[in-house]
């Protein structure tokens, strides 16, 4: 099991707590156990004491008596029966001090036997002192016995201080023993606590530098939040569920237009900045927000203060990490520039619409009503050809093949311009097509001028490509064309066509393509050629390198070569070389 | 097409087209009636009324009150006129206009032709084809006739 800082330490807290509490008990428990084997000793002195009074005050009453035999001196009677009142004192302390021991009780009971039997010897000896001055014969037996008596008295004395020494003996091994292992013990047990104490301080101390790190970390990331909303117009706030309450970033505040912190954060004061129309649409989010606490993304607008209307989108999610308070963050961005250039996006489309409306509604107006006047033009001057020629005179006849020729000049203008607006970007049209194919439909489309010119067109094999295959087509037909047509005179055409594929870094002009790979294929024709300097401007539209009478032509062919190449994002090149030849190269982007 | 006459008509609103349309039928060596409308509408009321419906319709697409498109539709909506051959007859062969005309079932395209010759050899060509084999191939490769 995983355990987490702050349990850890409660553990060590714990259990810290709980070995200083053990050491109490155990100091009390031999503190009490000690000053119990100090009574013990205190009791065994008082005793042995006792005892030694007992002997002395016998000593007395002794003496006392016999300078009473010796004298017949009350006097001396005094020191005697005071020695007696003295010892019975003595006795009655010791039958206190020994209440616990039984043999000791048994002892000090035969003490007592004896001690009174002495007294006995004592009253009858001083009886019998009274009467005769001299020691008689029973005197001297009577002292004889109460040497005896003495004697034993003393024995028993001294069998009690044996045996209580053997007492005290015993009780301080025993109190040795267990006063023995205390301070060790005790000792480790502190060792003990303090090496937990360390360890818990050294954690406390790692668990402080983590969090001190930790901190510095978070103060970087909010200096980044507030640099990073500053830069992507954007304010955050939280709405703490359970206490409903919002913080809101100063940044958003700054994109309502104000200071930030100069109004409470609530949502009745936020709503005092949205724009009119947006606050009901936006008060039915918030409450399923409310609800549901959660967010989706909403759009609305807001007034500033000065009366500037910005668009907001915002978003927020519930954070609930089950130990807080449930809390739902929210972020707000400023999309006023994004939602402008929408708009500029949407509005040029529209005209971008338009134009392409116009256009197509011009194509319509040149196929259809500039065609047909020239066509009945055209099919009116067949007609005199056919019926009136020959009522005309020569001249009228001269003029009748000049307006044909006019005619059908025009006509091909038309259709070649026709053709060039025709050319424009269908991005669904992009199929993948087999080249090969493509060449052979312009080579049917160009067979009669081919045989007319007895013309030679050697290809090799020409890749699939995802190309629109009308537009390829067209420029096939017109590089071919172009080829026939400007051919020299007196040698048939040939016309070579290769291909290969390279990589798009080793050609300088391909190098910033987004195409790691291009088809090169080249169209090598053995024509008049034309000089190098005009190699760009043969491309351009109307652009003729002769004059009309030499070779016809309407300058928009290439054009439309070089329009359908750059509809596929491709280069075409033209190399010439006046008298030797002409050759255009393709650069078609793929990717592999 | 066994019958002594074809029958031939033509919705136009140009004068000079009708004019040479009619004029090259009067060269051809067949034996035809011609009718031509001036527009959409005109058309569409001989076709409703007429017991005799043409064998071959050339259909202008530009035109007034009801277009050539129009007419096809309608034309081939009404299951009466199933076998008239049609041939869209106009001045422009743009894509889309081509492409319109095969999907809605014309049977040949013709780019009206600025030679009065080869008016002659376009129309003596679809007057002269063989419909009934030519329909049971149709494609889109020779919908638009090219000479």
């Amino acid at each position: 099991m995983f355990l987490t800082p702050s349990k850890l330490l409660k553990i060590v807290f714990g259990l810290g707590l709980f070995v200083i509490l053990c050491i109490g008990g155990f100091t009390y428990k031999h503190i009490n156990s000690l000053s119990e084997s100090t009574e013990v000793v205190k009791d065994t002195y008082n005793l042995r004491s006792e005892l030694e009074y007992i002997i002395s005050n016998l000593k007395d009453a002794e003496l006392g008596h016999r300078g009473y035999l010796l004298t017949h001196d009350s006097i001396f009677l005094e020191p005697y029966e005071e020695s007696a009142e003295k010892i019975k004192n003595n006795l009655s302390r010791l039958d206190t001090l020994i209440i616990k021991n039984k043999i000791q009780r048994q002892n000090l009971n035969q003490l007592e036997l004896d001690i009174a039997k002495r007294f006995v010897i004592f009253n009858k000896s001083l009886d019998i002192a009274e009467d005769k001055i001299i020691l008689s014969q029973e005197l001297l037996l009577l002292l004889h016995d109460g040497k005896i008596k003495m004697d034993r008295i003393r024995n028993d004395i001294s069998v009690m201080l044996v045996y209580e020494n053997k007492l005290l003996v015993e009780n301080q091994k025993k109190s040795e023993q267990a006063l023995g292992l205390t301070p060790l013990f005790l000792y480790g047990i502190l060792v003990l606590t303090l090496v937990l104490l360390l360890i818990a301080y050294a954690k406390i101390n790692r668990d402080l530098t983590v969090l001190s790190e930790t901190n510095e970390d978070l103060e970087i990331f909010k200096k980044l939040t507030e640099q990073a909303e500053v830069v992507s117009k954007s304010g955050t706030w939280i709405w703490y569920v359970d206490e409903n309450t919002y913080h809101f970033s100063d940044n958003l505040y700054k994109l309502l237009g104000v200071e930030p912190n100069s109004f409470e954060p609530s949502l009745e004061n936020l709503f005092g900045f949205i724009h009119e129309d947006d606050r009901e649409g936006l008060g039915q989010e918030v409450n399923s927000m409310i609800k549901n606490e959660e967010l989706p993304f909403v759009n609305y607008r807001i007034v500033q203060p000065d009366g500037t209307i910005k668009h907001f989108k915002a978003h927020a999610q519930l954070i609930d990490n089950g130990f807080e308070d449930k809390q739902l963050l929210g972020v707000t961005l400023d999309v006023t520039d994004e939602f402008d250039n929408f708009r500029l996006i949407e509005e040029r489309n529209l005209e971008l619409e338009r134009n392409n409306k116009e256009l197509s509604a011009f194509n319509y107006v040149a196929s259809h009503d500039l065609q047909e006047p020239l066509r009945k033009i055209q099919t009116f001057i067949s007609r005199i050809e056919a019926k009136e020629l020959v009522n005309l005179s020569e001249k009228g006849q001269f003029y009748i093949e000049k307006i044909k020729s006019s005619s059908s000049r025009m006509r091909m203008l038309i259709e070649d311009l026709l053709q060039y607006s025709r050319t424009n970007n269908s991005k669904n049209d992009f199929k993948n097509v087999d080249i090969n194919l493509l060449l052979e439909q312009a080579k049917q489309e160009l067979l009669d001028s081919i045989e007319d010119k007895n013309a030679e067109i050697i290809s090799s094999d020409l890749p699939t490509m995802e190309v629109v295959s009308f537009q390829i087509e067209q420029l096939f037909i017109n590089l071919i064309s172009n080829s026939l047509k400007y051919s020299r005179e007196g040698v048939a055409p040939v016309i070579k066509i290769k291909h290969q594929e390279i990589l798009s870094n080793d050609v300088e002009f391909l190098q910033k393509s987004l195409f790691k790979y291009h088809h090169k294929i080249i169209f090598k024709d053995n024509g008049i050629g034309f000089e190098q300097t005009y190699s760009k401007k043969i491309f351009d539209l109307f652009n003729r390198l002769h004059g009309k009478s030499e070779y016809s032509g309407t300058g928009i062919g290439l054009a439309i070569c070089k329009k359908i190449v750059d509809n596929h994002q491709g280069v075409i090149i033209a190399e010439g070389n006046p008298g030797v030849g002409a050759t255009f190269t393709i650069y078609l982007p793929f990717l592999k | 097409m066994n019958k002594e006459y074809i029958n031939i008509a033509l919705a136009d609103d140009d004068e000079d087209d009708r004019f040479f349309f009619t004029e090259a039928f009067e060269d051809l060596k067949i034996k035809n009636r011609v009718s031509t409308f001036k527009d959409g509408i005109e058309l569409m009321e001989f076709l409703e009324e007429s017991s005799l419906l043409p064998d071959l319709l050339f259909l202008d697409l530009n035109m007034p009150k009801k277009s050539g498109i129009e007419c096809l539709k309608e034309i081939k909506a009404n299951s009466k006129f199933n076998e008239i051959i049609i041939a869209i007859y106009s001045t422009s062969s743009s894509e889309e206009d081509v492409e319109n005309t095969f999907v809605l079932g014309a049977n040949i395209y013709i780019k009206k032709p600025n030679d009065f010759e080869k008016l002659k050899k376009v129309l003596s060509e679809v007057v002269t084809t063989n419909w009934q084999y030519e329909t049971s191939g149709l494609n889109k490769e020779n919908f638009l006739l090219r000479l």
